[in-house]
């Protein structure tokens, strides 16, 4: 696409980062907790797998990664485009091929050391190792930076090869200040690929300290041995590591070197308390400051005077769906999909099974971002259209052979049968549940050999809406697009977008895209999940945003929140 | 003199009661090695028997296919499975039971000994919470069999029995916890979750020795019963001797023999885990970790752990078969 005519120079607001927070971004003095007791105890749930960010894929590891390491930007508070971070400033070349990143002067590691571009440079490529296999990284890197696209092609074997390909990534570091990134093809959103935790520097000799020296590149148990011990996580985020108290919890304590004004909270302490009930009642003991509420107590909590108070409900960047085997009849008859779609009650879904946590949303692009459009009623509850739909497919008998492909757990399985009790009595069709382990589920809907699948879903990286669109892409067929749905105009379309530098034809881009999935029926869009969560009321500062983790409000920003007397 | 012993020199070591003991002890851990081997390879078939790969997701957006080959290349899982299993058995060999999947970079060996001193510590405390208290309520009901001691301590067993312990845990922290919290303002609970060598240790030892305690007792009482109405009973309380002595001299070194018997099992039920308690009050131990490996697959960590497990139940029993030679003059070792 056309992308040659516009030089963007966008500078970022460097020190304009204290937002005004949902709770008071003002601190009243006279009101905040002594020093020692500016601490923080939020459950994290699980222990995470690895503290190097570039390894990290689940959203427990992200939430560690973020307070030890910064990105070049991060999200604005209200999603609607990025702000500085590890960068103050980038520049897009003529052709949208180059990305300069201008890094923030004076900015230091947690042992003191200053930070280079070159340790941009190191940090990428070590994400980007693929003898290192980093969980995360196709969906971004492969066919974006330069040369990055042989990833899966690499004899991760040799140390040669893989050299080879790292030093012909297109990742350079032209003086200390600037981190330059080239390019396959334009990419509108690569401002956002910039905010994910994983792409972050690393300390080239740090890493090759603790591995006892210089190493090979395939070498993945000496390139991680740093990340094990809270002494070699060097990083350069508001926090670093205090204590990794195994499957415990990990205590971070402010980073004195960082670049912002000191934080109030003194001490994070992230505990891995993975049973909800348990955290709960840890809650309810005063030994936690902030938890996630599970399921079960959700009634509990809103009927009780005072948790009701302390608790919040916040919308995710995220949307769930049912996926339909396009592959076998009829569910390849896209009014068939579009009658089971129109005939579930989505409102009665949210409220019944999930407690009122979430909106039900029968399109694709969640509240909070750009292109969340319910205009389009395609898919919305009717059971009146959706009976007429599937009589005039004349398929009702082939469709009560379908069956609902159900993970062998209560909470797949309540959900499974409330979604077969709705077409039992909106369409009048009996669709089985077919209950199997949960890793047979998986294999089963990876390989395609499923009918229909519920519910599954995206949670945004970045508030951008090109996260979104290439799940359904024909290229991404058994990979969360269970169902293999492929429809040539949606890729055209998605593929003009992701490049397209004009925001008001992007949007239209997107927009377009986003009509042909509800209206072909793709998946059955259902609801956006919102978190329940409680926080006590000493917790204070919070600037909570939708890109939090979920059971973290105002994680992105813990460096403005603060503990007030109690 | 070096070298191998003569054939009479040997014999008359075995025939010396400590001779045949070591013996015993000694051929016991050599069968521990075939033990062991097919502990492994029941494990490592059933492993990658079941469904699914340790880089599956529960859902979302799985791992493209490239990530996935270059771990399987990482870990290894390239291979065929038989040159795996035999890879494996050769690290065992050395001690070396190689990296957890889950877990990057972290050796199995390192995450046992992490995790089992937390289950160890509240395993050993239960188990010396059952022998006091499991042999004295049960020797007590049968000493007053048909009382109302009797009823009120079978009663209690018989509750403690049936409960399970996901249950009494969560009670235990409703009421001691929750309710006592909100009820003192805060100045008198139990802590509900974690691990310190303090009051939080108080719930988890109880929730975990409760149903042994209650078997026990029932056993203690069983078995005390049957040795109360032996002969050397009666003629020792014909004899006149006090109760104390009767109970302690006569009628426990019987009574307990049956209760040995269960207490080597027991041990090895208590210091590998309950996956329960560990979850109920968020302990890192061992037995939470064996499941969650199973979970994600984690090969490595599931052998491990098993490996680990099979050897701390072979030297329970080993140990319970000994502790006979001491306790019933009729059992010899061969």
């Amino acid at each position: 696409m056309h992308l040659g005519f516009r030089l963007r120079a966008i500078t970022l607001a460097t020190a304009g980062v204290f937002l005004a927070a949902c709770g008071g971004g003002t601190t009243t003095s006279a009101n905040l907790a002594p020093a020692a007791q500016q601490i923080l105890r939020a459950n994290n749930g699980i222990e995470p797998n690895s503290f190097d960010p570039t390894q990290q894929t689940y959203t427990y590891e992200r939430a560690v990664g973020i307070q030890t390491f910064d990105s070049l930007f991060r999200a604005k508070a209200d999603s609607s485009d990025v702000e500085a971070l590890g960068a103050t400033s980038y520049d897009v070349s003529s052709d949208g091929l180059t990305y300069t990143f201008h890094l923030r002067q004076g900015v230091k590691w947690s042992d003191g050391k200053p930070v280079t571009a070159s340790d941009w440079v190191y940090g990428w490529k070590h994400f980007l190792n693929p003898a290192l296999a980093a969980g995360y990284v196709d969906p971004f890197f492969d066919g974006t930076i330069k040369g990055a696209g042989n990833y899966g092609t690499v004899d991760v074997a040799s140390a040669s090869a893989v050299d080879a390909y790292l030093n012909g990534l297109g990742l350079s570091a032209p003086d200390d200040k600037t981190f330059v990134v080239k390019l396959d093809h334009p990419a509108a959103y690569f401002k956002w690929v910039a905010t994910l935790w994983m792409a972050v520097p690393l300390r080239k000799d740090v890493i090759e300290a603790a591995a006892g020296g210089p190493f090979a590149s395939t070498d993945a148990t000496k390139a991680e041995a740093w990340a094990n011990n809270a002494a070699t996580i060097i990083g350069q985020g508001p926090y670093k590591i205090k204590e990794i108290a195994s499957k415990d919890h990990v205590t971070l304590v402010p980073n004195p070197n960082y670049w912002a004004a000191a934080p109030h909270l003194q001490e994070i302490t992230y505990y891995e308390i993975s049973d909800g009930n348990t955290a709960f009642s840890q809650y309810q003991t005063g030994a936690l400051d902030m938890i996630g509420v599970p399921l079960a107590d959700v009634t509990v909590v809103r009927s009780d005077p005072k948790l009701s108070k302390e608790a919040k409900l916040i919308p995710t960047l995220s949307q769930y769906w049912i996926s339909y085997n396009s592959t076998r009849a009829p569910l390849d008859d896209p009014k068939v999909r579009m009658a089971l779609s129109k005939s579930i009650d989505r409102d009665k879904l949210v409220n019944d099974i999930e407690h009122g946590n979430g909106k039900s949303l029968a399109t694709f692009i969640p509240k909070g971002m750009n292109g969340y459009d319910t205009s389009d009623n395609a898919q919305s509850f009717d059971p009146a259209a959706a009976k007429k739909l599937l009589a005039d497919s004349g398929k009702t008998a082939q469709l009560s052979k379908m069956k609902l492909i159900t993970r062998n757990s209560t909470a797949s399985k309540t959900l499974n049968q409330f979604l077969s009790d709705q077409w039992s009595t909106n369409l009048g069709v009996t669709i089985a549940l077919d209950v199997i382990d949960s890793k047979t589920v998986t294999r089963n809907i990876r390989k395609g050999q499923f009918d229909i699948y519920g519910l599954d879903g995206w949670i945004s990286d970045y508030p951008d809406q090109q996260d979104w669109y290439d799940i359904f892409v024909t290229g991404s067929c058994h990979n969360l697009n269970w169902g293999c749905v492929s429809n040539p105009a949606y890729d055209d379309l998605v593929t003009k977008a992701d490049a397209e530098s004009d925001k008001t034809k992007r949007a239209q881009e997107y927009s377009q895209a986003q009509k042909l999935l509800n209206d072909n029926a793709v998946v059955g869009f259902m609801y956006q999940p919102y978190e329940y969560d409680l926080v006590k009321p000493y917790v204070q500062g919070l600037t909570v945003t939708t890109t939090d983790d979920q059971n973290l409000p105002g994680d992105g920003r813990y460096n403005q929140a603060y503990i007030t007397q109690h | 003199m070096r070298g191998a012993l003569l054939p009479a020199q040997l014999a008359a070591i075995t025939s010396t009661r400590t001779g045949s003991l070591a013996i015993f002890i000694v051929r016991r851990i050599l069968w521990m090695v075939p033990i062991l081997f097919f502990v492994i390879l029941i494990t490592f078939s059933l492993m990658h028997l079941a469904p699914g790969s340790p880089w599956d997701k529960e859902g979302g957006r799985q791992l493209s296919d490239t990530v996935v080959n270059n771990l399987n290349i990482r870990y290894g899982l390239n291979k065929p499975v038989t040159q795996q299993f035999f890879l494996y058995i050769s690290s065992v060999i050395h001690f070396d039971f190689g990296l957890s999947y889950q877990y990057q970079n972290k050796t199995v060996s390192g995450l046992l000994l992490e995790s089992w001193p937390y289950t160890a510590t509240i395993g050993v405390l239960a188990f010396l919470l059952i022998i006091p208290v499991g042999v004295s309520l049960g020797v007590l009901a049968a000493l007053r069999q048909n009382t109302r001691i009797d009823y009120i301590t079978m009663g209690f067993a018989t509750v403690a029995a049936s409960f399970p312990n996901f249950v009494i845990g969560a009670l235990m922290v409703v009421v001691f916890g929750v309710l006592s919290y909100k009820a003192t303002g805060g100045n008198f609970y139990l802590p509900t979750a974690g691990f310190a060598l303090d009051d939080h240790l108080i719930m988890p030892v109880l929730t975990l020795a409760l149903l042994p305690i209650a078997y026990t007792a029932r056993l203690t009482r069983a078995s005390t019963l049957e040795a109360i109405r032996q002969d050397f009973v009666r003629t020792a309380w014909a004899k006149g001797l006090p109760e104390r002595l009767v109970v302690i001299r006569h009628v426990l070194k019987n009574s307990l023999i049956p209760v040995v018997t269960t207490l080597g099992p027991t041990f090895a039920f208590l210091v590998t885990g309950s996956v329960i308690v560990e979850t109920v009050f968020s302990i890192p131990g061992i037995g939470r970790a064996f499941v969650v490996a199973i979970e994600s697959r984690d090969y490595p960590m599931i052998l491990g752990t098993t490996v680990l497990f099979s050897l701390v139940i072979a030297v329970a029993n080993l140990v319970v078969d000994v502790a006979y030679v001491f306790i019933d003059p009729r059992v010899r070792l061969t």
